[in-house]
């Protein structure tokens, strides 16, 4: 690949990493503040409140960088891509300008509950969470019919080399649609869940033992530990699929490099396809065909069954493989991390567990949720390789052919590392600050008289 | 084909829009930057409270307008993405600055000169993106990108670094200075602070007078960077109306500040860069990029462009009654709901 190739794809890549890690709290975090909220209005509980007030500040700010940082991947998408662009726009820009709706609904709404407090009463500010989590729903779902197009691209006919009978709407539910949208957003909700736990055990384990932590602890285990066997099930749909639909995808992701009856399970391990090995791997003998038909010796296709061209090179099949198995590891400790708090806090007469042990397993979970999410975007990205659109377009047609793109990737580099610094930087400030208080009738006091915006007064 | 015009104007209208309130934006960072005399500290905090109060809400009409270009006109997209790489990538940055900084500042209690640093950042990128984006302007409405064999230029410097588009970057620059001052004018009489308002009528008057001054040297530039719409203009003349209208809206609105109508002169000073917006678009038709790309032959297939149409037709019902609803609980003087025994009782 020329150097102009590798730089765009980095531009590209890096925003994506960023980004997603925003989209992903931006649709989990409205339910967390949506649940949390409810409840302390059900039980009139001081606590659950300070929760959902801590969490809307900081969903205000990753808000605010998720804009921005959605802005610049948007615009990337032309600026990086043109061909691509002037090829698929008119097939799936749709989704876009669909989710640009969904997304100033959503800034809409968060507008008036982040300063809508003092003049909407309780309950109303409290519904007004729920549009804001299903637009925030509705953007993860328009923008990831946009990369299931990409693996499974329908909607359209070439009839002469020319676009024909082109259907956004046919495009959008190709069949990826359903099986890719659904893991995105169970994902959301899994990394936020586990994520928003982790913050809790960390303050847990630094000595802050109170009614706060634990239930902010408690409602993000919940909430994770409901959504991850259904992302595991979900997983599992999705990897069946793949099977039929991008078979190289899923003979990278499971390192299969020849065909055959009755083949093994590697797991983990770095393949090497011109030796046909898999260095380092764990083998289960038979695993693979009986993982994936349920049948000892039932035949899998392997890398070498498709054109060196049409398939993943080296590299990316080494990426692929052990993206996949760290996903799939990640997504099985949060079962385990999250089975054993809940049943514990059942057996326990609904006592929060809180042994050390277990806080260390629920900071690892939280961020091996976001982990699995980079690993999992990994596998559909780099295992589509090389095309850009699934049997349509490679990636090297669709760049832009422009000069400067190995500047423009290191300007943004610099950019994505100033603003990561500040926004850490920001929320570590923002746990520090003293907390909003935690009795009932205090906060209903405090939300409607101190809450006064900066402004002007008359001389 | 008219469905290809009316997703045109569609998108013209997002521009509009973007010029109108984002300019509105830009330009209370640009007045940022000049805040100083005995009102220095209390101009500040009138720009900060003017400024809306969540994130950069403006912005999705440019993300409207981009995402826009690409379902509909995806040629243009390719086009503008090669050959103007350079000025896009900068303006994004300008975008990013903005966004963030003003997120930063609104959120950074503890640490002044970081929070010092983030508002200088937000005035600096409020200056250099409406310039750049002018400046992307000026090379689309100037005739100076042209394709071969259906293939863009990669990456060029004379559209958009010619002395005519230059111009229409500082018109840019004039034009949301203008409408950000006639703004903090009104805001400034509502806190009762006639003080400030005199201020910024001032500066209004100013910043007005400079634009017009602009743009006369751009009518002067236009027949040797830009004859198709010199052409529009000048020659086949059915735009020419629409240079009429804004010249008179333009002196109107001056005369009307002048004598202290604020509401009205800010009204005008809107309705000015709409018509100013609209001749533009109107004195390239049939052209989407000058000299060769017609809205017709860079339009997507009818289907995209009526679901396209219908999505933002769906998007509006959605999108206005929450607008309205947002203004109405900001806007209404109804006080706080009182705190109930109810409410409190219970702990």
């Amino acid at each position: 690949m020329d150097m102009n190739i590798i730089a765009t794809r980095s531009q590209m890549g890096m925003s994506l990493i960023f980004h997603i890690i925003f989209s992903v709290l931006g649709v989990g975090l409205p339910l967390l503040l949506c649940l949390a909220e409810g409840l302390a209005l059900w039980h009139k509980d001081g606590t659950w409140m300070a929760l959902s007030h801590q969490w809307t500040k900081a969903f205000a700010i990753l808000f605010a960088i998720g804009a921005v940082s959605g802005s610049i991947v948007e615009f990337e998408l032309t600026l990086l891509w043109p061909i691509w662009a002037r090829d698929a726009g008119s097939i799936i820009g749709l989704p876009f300008a669909l989710e640009g709706f969904a997304f100033f609904l959503e800034g809409i709404f968060l507008g008036l509950y982040l300063y809508g407090a003092k003049r909407l009463t309780p309950t109303i500010h409290w519904l007004c969470s729920l549009p804001i989590v299903l637009s925030g729903t509705f953007s993860a779902w328009f923008v990831t019919t946009a990369n299931s197009w990409m693996n499974s691209p329908t909607g359209f006919q070439f009839i002469n080399g020319k676009l024909a009978s082109v259907d956004p709407i046919a495009a959008m539910l190709n069949p990826s649609t359903p099986f890719e949208t659904t893991h995105m957003i169970l994902a959301c909700y899994v990394s936020t869940g586990f994520g928003a736990a982790a913050v809790y055990a960390a303050g847990w384990l630094h000595g802050k033992h109170d009614d706060y932590h634990k239930k902010g602890m408690l409602l993000g285990m919940t909430v994770g530990t409901i959504a991850i066997p259904l992302q595991i099930i979900s997983g599992d749909f999705n990897a069946r699929f793949l099977e039929r639909a991008q078979p190289a995808k899923y003979a990278a992701m499971e390192g299969l490099i020849r065909s055959g009856r009755g083949k093994p399970l590697y797991i983990g391990g770095i393949v090497d396809v011109p030796a046909n090995k898999v260095i380092g791997a764990f083998q289960i003998p038979h695993g693979e065909s009986l993982i994936s038909h349920f049948n000892f010796n039932s035949y899998s296709r392997g890398l070498d069954a498709f054109p060196a061209s049409f398939r993943p090179p080296n590299a990316q099949v080494i990426m692929v493989h052990l993206a996949f198995d760290l996903m799939v590891f990640s997504g099985l400790f949060m079962l385990l991390i999250g089975f054993l708090f809940c049943f514990l806090y059942l057996t326990r007469k609904r006592a929060v567990p809180t042994y050390p042990w277990l806080m260390w397993g629920t900071v690892i979970a939280g961020i091996s949720g976001f982990l699995a999410v980079e690993f999992g975007w990994l596998v559909t990205e780099e295992g589509r390789q090389p095309w850009i659109i699934y049997g349509m377009m490679r990636v090297a047609d669709a760049a832009n052919p422009a000069p400067w793109m190995g500047v423009s990737f290191f300007v943004f580099l610099a950019v994505y590392l100033v603003l990561g610094t500040t926004l850490v930087v920001l929320l570590l400030t923002l746990a520090h600050r003293p907390k909003p208080p935690t009795r009932w009738s205090d906060l209903i006091v405090d939300e409607r008289q101190t809450f006064e915006i900066q402004r002007v007064g008359p001389r | 084909m008219i469905l290809n015009y009316i997703v045109a104007i569609l998108l013209w209208l997002s521009v509009i829009i973007y010029a109108v309130f984002g300019g509105a934006d830009f330009g209370a960072g640009i007045w940022e930057l000049f805040t100083f005399g005995p009102h220095g500290r209390d101009q500040r905090n009138l720009i900060t409270s003017a400024l809306g109060p969540v994130w950069e809400a403006n912005n999705v009409w440019l993300i409207y307008l981009i995402v826009g270009l690409f379902v509909a006109f995806p040629i243009v997209s390719y086009t503008l993405a090669c050959a103007l790489f350079i000025p896009l990538s900068l303006a994004l940055l300008g975008v990013v600055f903005r966004g963030a900084s003003f997120a930063f500042h609104s959120h950074i209690r503890e640490n002044i000169r970081l929070r010092l640093f983030w508002a200088r950042s937000f005035s600096i990128a409020s200056t250099i993106t409406p310039f750049l984006l002018g400046t992307v302007a000026g090379a689309v409405a100037s005739d100076q990108i042209t394709l071969h064999n259906g293939i863009p230029p990669l990456i060029v410097w004379w559209p958009w670094l010619n002395p005519f588009s230059l111009t229409i970057g500082f018109m840019a620059l004039g034009i949301c200075a203008t409408i950000a001052a006639s703004y903090l004018v009104v805001n400034a009489i509502t806190v009762g602070r006639d003080d400030l308002a005199e201020d910024f009528r001032q500066r209004t008057l100013a910043a007005g007078t400079t634009t017009a001054i602009l743009g006369i040297i751009c009518f002067a530039l236009m027949p040797f960077f830009a004859r198709v719409l010199w052409d529009g203009l000048f020659i086949r003349t059915y735009a020419i109306w629409g240079v009429i209208i804004t010249i008179v809206l333009g002196i109107s609105a001056a005369i009307t500040m002048y004598n202290r109508r604020y509401k009205t002169a800010r009204f005008l000073i809107d309705m000015d860069v709409t018509a100013f917006f609209g001749t533009w678009g109107l004195a390239q038709i049939p052209y989407i990029i000058p000299p060769q790309l017609t809205v017709n032959d860079a339009s997507s297939p009818p289907t995209t462009l009526l679901e396209f149409l219908i999505s933002a037709i769906l998007g509006m019902l959605l999108l206005i009654p929450s607008l309205w609803l947002l203004f109405y609980i900001f806007h209404s003087r109804s006080p706080l709901p009182p705190i109930h025994e109810k409410e409190v009782e219970g702990v």
